[in-house]
């Protein structure tokens, strides 16, 4: 997947960006629907859904935000319980910054460094030329932000129907990013010792969130990967490549 | 939404953007000490990056719960997740995988309503 093409027989690397965040839609509309639709049910308007969705943009944490603004929860407690579920968001970007270029604009690009933009940069960063990386990284992210928005606003004014109408699409839709994970993921089971830590951060997030431990599951998860990781290359006869 | 309503929203949009932002100038600051160049993920501790792919593993594990938790949900993911495997190991792009996949999860939940 490495850009090996001509410059000049490329297309511009914002489309590029956007063509690869596509597959993210099937995850993001779905889930954007919903939470419009939950908001204007707990009270909120569509421009304020809007607003929710355009500022603070994070899936989870604006579902909490709204429901303990509802329940009528101390404003402070609800701010604070947002921010602790976008904790993880901590290790994101310094993951991505030997790739990010000087420009200035890196830094208010970060407000679109959901999950999944997160997982696809990390992948698809390295192999993109570094003059194509800030374009590329603006089309994946504003296409994933606008559609989030959107989505939120759809919700709000139509969900109810959508839902009843089409409830297979609600159903079938969400699967694209476990796949898109999955391709992500797959390039990195390179040996013994990198397979088993993955795969205990893959059991672990899923037993974690099917014990409704959804908002802890990944940071909780990923440290008990990194653990099995270290374990096991501490071990006679383990696996002693390095972290890569 | 009343005033303080619209401050909490603000304080939350700033904070998710501070988790988000202030760690890479904390990075930028870190690489830009230790090499000339800042390029490759060597300059990263070994810790973080490792923490990397593992994150993605987790996000997997969680996306993988399907929304209708019953039998046919799970079957529906168990054999999408096969089909995009196979599809990425023949094909090794992004897209191709990911469609399939979507594909196969909705052929499965379809035939096993119309079967039942």
């Amino acid at each position: 997947m490495t850009d090996n093409t001509p410059v000049h027989r490329q297309p511009p690397a914002w489309l590029t960006g956007l063509r690869e965040a596509l597959p993210l839609l099937g995850g993001y509309v779905p889930v954007a629907v919903s939470f419009g639709l939950v908001a204007t049910q707990a009270g909120f308007s569509t421009t304020e859904v809007a607003a929710i969705s355009t500022l603070i943009y994070a899936g989870a944490s604006q579902f909490l935000f709204v429901g303990m603004a509802a329940a009528g929860a101390p404003l402070w407690l609800t701010v604070a319980m947002t921010l602790l579920i976008n904790i993880r968001h901590l290790v994101y970007a310094p993951n991505l910054a030997p790739w990010l270029t000087r420009s200035r604009w890196w830094p208010w690009l970060m407000h679109g460094l959901t999950d999944q933009i997160f997982a696809l940069a990390h992948t698809r960063l390295p192999q993109i030329a570094p003059e194509r990386r800030l374009g590329w990284f603006s089309g994946a992210a504003g296409l994933a932000w606008l559609s989030w928005i959107a989505g939120s606003v759809l919700g709000a004014v139509a969900g109810e129907w959508l839902t009843r109408r089409w409830p297979l699409l609600g159903e079938v839709m969400p699967f694209a990013l476990p796949a898109l994970f999955l391709v992500l993921l797959a390039p990195h089971f390179t040996s013994l010792r990198w397979s088993l830590a993955l795969g205990i951060s893959m059991a672990a997030a899923l037993v974690l969130a099917l014990g409704g431990f959804a908002n802890v599951s990944i940071p909780l998860a990923a440290a008990a990967g990194a653990l099995g990781f270290y374990a096991i290359g501490n071990r006679p006869g383990g696996d002693g490549e390095a972290a890569s | 939404m009343s005033a303080s309503m619209w401050l909490a929203v603000v304080i939350a949009a700033l904070g998710t953007l501070a988790l988000r932002l202030l760690p890479l100038l904390w990075m930028r600051r870190r690489l830009h000490r230790s090499t000339n160049d800042g390029e490759g993920s060597n300059t990263l501790p070994p810790w973080l990056r490792l923490l990397g792919p593992l994150m993605i593993a987790a996000l997997f594990g969680v996306s993988l719960i399907p929304q209708r938790q019953d039998s046919v949900g799970w079957c529906a993911t168990l054999v999408g997740i096969g089909a995009t495997l196979i599809v990425w190991r023949r094909t090794r792009t992004l897209g191709w995988p990911v469609i399939v996949g979507v594909a196969t999860f909705g052929l499965v939940v379809v035939a096993v309503r119309i079967a039942g």
